[in-house]
């Protein structure tokens, strides 16, 4: 029987298209990147077993997403590496489920990557109320979004696959004054 | 309304969905002795004007469940604790 592999395709493919759009004067305000393919595993801790899964998590891309609970991110890891790792590694101490299917993770890098963000979140984005590392789950335009800052300009949005399309097209439109690219 | 989720720090009232009145305890038993606490808990409640405990749930946020404590009749939120605090707490004075 032949083998068959099957190439991940990002649900933004034919969407995000490279070049610069909105306001076309000077230095762009964002650029947008789409984190494709990434492994993306949801860890929730046991009862009781938060600290212990914290503990075993270090090392690891882990961003917080709720109480005892982390989405593990990682590139370049092949179709479900990254879910038998944790799977093998936090057996007894939490639930681990593979999400890399599920989720998009759009990168936003620039001087006005805040505003645009800003304009869909109540969340405090402020560096000293979010400062590099820190994630937020909250809702921007009807969409659940895991927030999280990845460096002073830079921050990672998350949202479910389903939704990334029309999320992308809201996004991209609050860029628009500022001048965006998509890289 | 502004709610302070102890997980996420102070949201809007959008991303949550109320339960109702965290009041009601579940009764223990089902004997059939119990049928009138049972009615009492699934059907009454009360129409509180002014403080009253609800179940909230941070749905559009950390999708912890919790209990809002606020007045009816001002609107004003008084706090927020996680829903197993809650209930660890009403344990504790029973
Ligand atoms: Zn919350």
């Amino acid at each position: 029987m032949t083998e068959r592999t099957f190439n991940r395709v990002s649900p933004l493919q034919d969407v995000a298209l490279q070049g610069r759009f909105g306001a076309d004067k000077g230095a762009v305000g964002v650029s947008f990147t789409v984190r494709h393919p990434m492994s993306i595993v949801t860890v929730i801790a046991r009862a009781g077993q938060g600290a212990a899964t914290a503990a075993a998590l270090k090392g690891h891309d882990a961003q917080w997403a709720g109480s005892d609970q982390w989405f593990v991110l990682a590139e370049n890891r092949g179709e479900g590496a990254l879910y038998r790792e944790l799977k093998a590694k936090l057996g007894g101490l939490a639930s681990v489920s593979d999400q890399s299917h599920g989720r998009v993770i759009i990168r936003l890098v620039g001087p006005r990557a805040r505003a645009v963000l800003a304009k869909g979140t109540p969340v405090d984005l402020h560096p000293d109320a979010f400062p590099v590392g820190k994630s937020a789950l909250t809702q921007m335009a009807h969409v659940g979004v895991h927030l999280t800052r990845v460096g002073a300009d830079s921050y990672d949005v998350s949202v479910f696959r389903g939704f990334s399309e029309s999320f992308w097209e809201w996004i991209t439109e609050q860029a628009e004054e500022f001048g965006y690219q998509v890289i | 309304m502004l709610i302070p989720c102890p997980h996420c720090g102070t949201r809007p009232v959008e991303e949550f969905t109320f339960l109702g009145d965290a009041a009601p305890t579940r009764p223990t038993t089902n004997d059939p002795s119990s049928m009138e606490a049972w009615y009492e808990y699934v059907y009454l409640r009360n129409n509180p004007r002014g403080p009253i405990e609800e179940y909230a749930h941070h749905s559009g946020g950390c999708r912890s469940w919790l209990v809002v404590s606020r007045n009816t009749e001002t609107h004003e939120v008084f706090g927020a604790v996680t829903a197993r605090d809650f209930s660890k707490a009403k344990e504790a004075k029973a």
